[in-house]
């Protein structure tokens, strides 16, 4: 058997986005060590608390949703979301939540380690489980938990009574950690932190609309990766500066005729749901191979938080994807399906997400009806690899292509 | 009556909330479905208007499947079957609070899979206390009325509400002194002593107050069966007449329970004085030790140990509805805590499509033959 000659990787250029965004994921993990060994207090935070708050006090953080995204990828997802189940966490529960409640038990994890919170910062925007998974991990590493309540609105607009209610709270959530860190909250620094977060975002928002061009200039699946940062980071300048270069680049693909999918773009499609970390490769391959690119996802919008004032920041974080009703979810969907010329919806059927998936088959169908595509979907996890069937995959992204092909007058399958 | 008689009637309402919802809506009444965990039953009540609990049944699922993933519980399925199926027609509308994820998907797809009957959100805050989330529970049940106002045409009045308030704290009280006499009655079975909980959820607080406390009155006039082995109960239901029927076939008497469905229902009473909407507020602030209510200090596990070392239980069964999450995160703490105190734990996962109970049966007998 002839032995298989890998080609040398090219080094990533410095200057490049990718480049930038893979470094400031990385440093915030390091960033978070560092701190703890200088003695500063570290808080571990959920995906959507309002990243203004650390960020203007200085404080490092970690995100346990994207060290479990990180272990899921990395192959470990499946040992850590056992090591809870043998103390007692049902296998039903978040595949996230289940990986980050053994970390927090073994305190390590050579798929990532992380630095252990002084503080935990949850945000329930997202979902209840949120909620039950911080007050746990509260309980088992005994240390403070500041619950940011931002419930699921059912209605079209943010009420003033939530207005209020979140806002009350946040002042309260910023009393607390100073008491806890013994660090300040400054209006100045807060005007900075809020500038670049929308300058992030704004250039966040900019670059996945390049995928209105066809063919798209990237690859929906490193929008994947690229979002580590809209959700760690947004609040840096050099997370403003490394969008405005990912913007740049899709711009001169754009110009050039070149794209990050580097094979022909027969069909373009959007993917519902969170990735299948243990499955990257796998579902990514799936559509590359049949010419499928993912063009958007709802993570497009998600982090697109450009507001100016305080009220503004408020409201932006009670419109998160996960706490808007069907009406506005799918509202938002079909635009994103509009604007980039999509033909058909992936939908995965995600065993971890409660929220996510419990209306989705509904709001899915209104999609597809409002968009005439056609919409298919697949039983898959977040974290645990032992919920997604590659056989099963494949064979409903074959469907969804000869339904796109059959729409396209059958030329191109 | 005799005390036969009196369970016979609690059993006839439990095992029929459709006949009894046609019974109200026959004398003219306006029915208002109320979904788990908590809704606030009093303001449907101030408004003439009867509430009817709305936890699901134990049924084959078909058309919610269109709507729900398999992985969301049977509780929120079966509502949602139900109401496909016509088993709510003549209701004014439901009120389902967002106390939990599947909870908000009920909501979302109900608008679509039951159009006849209006969804009346009830948000409540989790950070519940002080001045910040009592004024947001408080929203949430203005909302509530508006939207009761404009599905029945029925109007709110503060002063009809503090009846209300009263009518509420009599039957807590009520249920409470029940639960204390089915610790010392093991000759009501655990499915009879299910009825009981159950039934409330389908009559009028007044009414049902008036059956306990005729059932209560009769009590007092028995002698207590013989003894059984007490244990306790956790979970959210635990009302299948067939688990149930276990309990008793290994006397297993159930001294005191932390079910949803149940005791959790009647720990709090609200304030009678002041404004009843503000009462009302603080009354859900001052609810705790349950799985869908943020609970930092996660008191709920230690309040299961001591509620059942107070009441001589010899263990704890958790019956565990499958796809629960907010259960599942706290059976950890609560085996845990047990196992501290010296109580044995059995887990039992059950769920509405549940039909063979054999290994529910095999792992009780066995916790049985432990605690013996």
């Amino acid at each position: 058997m002839a032995e298989e000659i890998k080609k040398p990787r090219t080094p990533p250029d410095p200057s490049s986005a990718k480049y930038k965004l893979s470094k400031i994921a990385a440093d915030a993990y390091k960033d978070a060590v560092a701190a703890k060994a200088r003695g500063e207090k570290v808080a571990w935070v959920s995906s959507n608390f309002p990243v203004e708050i650390p960020e203007t006090m200085g404080i490092a953080t970690v995100y346990p949703e994207n060290q479990a995204a990180g272990i899921a990828a990395r192959g470990a997802g499946a040992r850590m979301c056992e090591e809870a189940e043998t103390d007692g966490y049902s296998n039903d529960i978040c595949a996230y939540a289940r990986i980050s409640l053994a970390y927090a038990k073994l305190k390590s994890c050579p798929e990532q380690d992380v630095a252990m919170p002084d503080v935990l910062l949850c945000c329930s925007n997202i979902c209840s489980c949120m909620i039950k998974w911080y007050e746990n991990l509260s309980r088992e590493l005994n240390v403070p938990l500041i619950m940011l309540d931002i419930p699921f609105n059912p209605d079209d607009e943010v009420s003033e009574a939530q207005a209020a209610y979140v806002k009350g709270q946040f002042l309260e959530a910023v009393r607390r950690l100073e008491e806890i860190t013994g660090k300040k909250w400054s209006d100045e620094r807060f005007q900075e932190v809020m500038s670049n977060s929308c300058r992030t975002s704004r250039a966040w928002l900019a670059a996945t609309a390049m995928a209105r061009y066809t063919p798209s200039p990237f690859n929906g699946f490193d929008l994947l990766n690229h979002m580590a940062v809209m959700v760690t980071a947004r609040g840096k300048p050099e997370a403003a500066e490394a969008m405005e270069t990912l913007l740049k680049e899709y711009q001169e693909n754009v110009e050039t005729g070149k794209s990050t999918f580097r094979t022909e773009e027969k069909y373009r499609i959007m993917f519902e749901g969170i990735a299948c970390w243990p499955w990257l490769r796998v579902t990514s391959a799936g559509l590359k191979s049949r010419g499928v690119n993912m063009v958007t996802t709802i993570y497009a919008d998600a982090f697109g938080f450009d507001y100016d004032s305080f009220d503004g920041m408020i409201r932006a974080y009670c419109k998160v994807p996960n706490a808007i009703n069907l009406e506005t979810a799918r509202d938002k969907r079909v635009k994103l399906c509009r604007d980039n010329g999509v033909e058909g919806l992936l939908v995965h059927t995600n065993r971890s997400c409660k929220l996510w998936s419990g209306f989705m088959p509904e709001m899915s169908r209104q999609i597809g009806a409002a968009c005439h595509i056609p919409v298919v979907s697949f039983d898959g996890d977040q974290a645990d690899p032992r919920n997604f069937s590659e056989a099963q995959y494949d064979t409903r992204v074959q469907g969804l292509t000869e339904i796109m092909d059959s729409r396209k007058g059958g030329e191109s399958v | 009556m005799n005390t036969r008689e009196l369970l016979s009637r609690f059993h006839a309402v439990a095992s029929d909330p459709r006949g009894q919802m046609k019974k109200y809506l026959e004398a003219g009444e306006r029915v208002v479905l109320t979904a788990p965990v908590y809704t606030p039953e009093e303001l449907v009540h101030a408004m003439g208007l009867v509430p009817m609990g709305a936890w699901g049944a134990d049924m084959p699922l078909e058309g919610a499947k269109e709507y729900f993933p398999a992985f969301i519980c049977s509780v929120m399925q079966s509502i949602l079957e139900l109401g496909m199926k016509g088993v709510y027609d003549g209701a004014s509308a439901i009120v389902i609070p967002s106390l939990c994820d599947s909870l908000k998907c009920l909501g979302q797809n109900w608008k679509y899979a039951v159009p006849a009957i209006p969804f009346i959100p009830m948000t409540y805050p989790q950070n519940r206390w002080g001045r910040v989330g009592t004024g947001f529970t408080r929203a949430g049940y203005e909302r509530v009325i508006a939207d009761l106002e404009r599905a029945t045409g029925a109007k709110f009045d503060p002063a009809g509400l503090a009846e209300s308030i009263k009518v509420y704290n009599a039957h807590n009280a009520a249920m409470r002194r029940l639960d204390e006499a089915l610790a010392v009655h093991a000759e009501i079975g655990a499915a009879q002593r299910s009825d009981l909980f159950k039934s409330a959820f389908f009559m009028k607080k007044e009414e049902h107050t008036a059956w306990v406390e005729e059932l209560l009155a009769a009590l007092e006039g028995e002698e207590p069966g013989a003894p059984k082995i007490k244990v306790m109960t956790t979970g959210i239901l635990c009302d299948s007449p067939a688990l149930l029927d276990i309990f008793d076939d290994l006397g297993l008497h159930i001294a005191a329970d932390d079910v949803a469905a149940q005791s959790r229902q009647y720990r709090t009473d609200c304030a009678e004085t002041g404004d009843p909407l503000d009462a009302l507020a603080e009354k859900f602030a001052a609810m705790g030790c349950c799985s869908v209510l943020y609970d930092p200090d996660k008191k709920r596990p230690r309040t299961v140990v001591e509620q059942a070392k107070a009441r001589g239980a010899k263990g704890v069964v958790v019956a565990l509805t499958k796809f629960c999450d907010p259960e599942e995160f706290d059976v950890p703490f609560i085996k845990r805590e047990c196992q501290a105190a010296g109580l044995p734990v059995a887990l039992v996962e059950i769920d509405r499509q549940m039909v063979n109970f054999e290994q529910a049966r095999t792992l009780l007998e066995t916790f049985r033959d432990v605690l013996e």
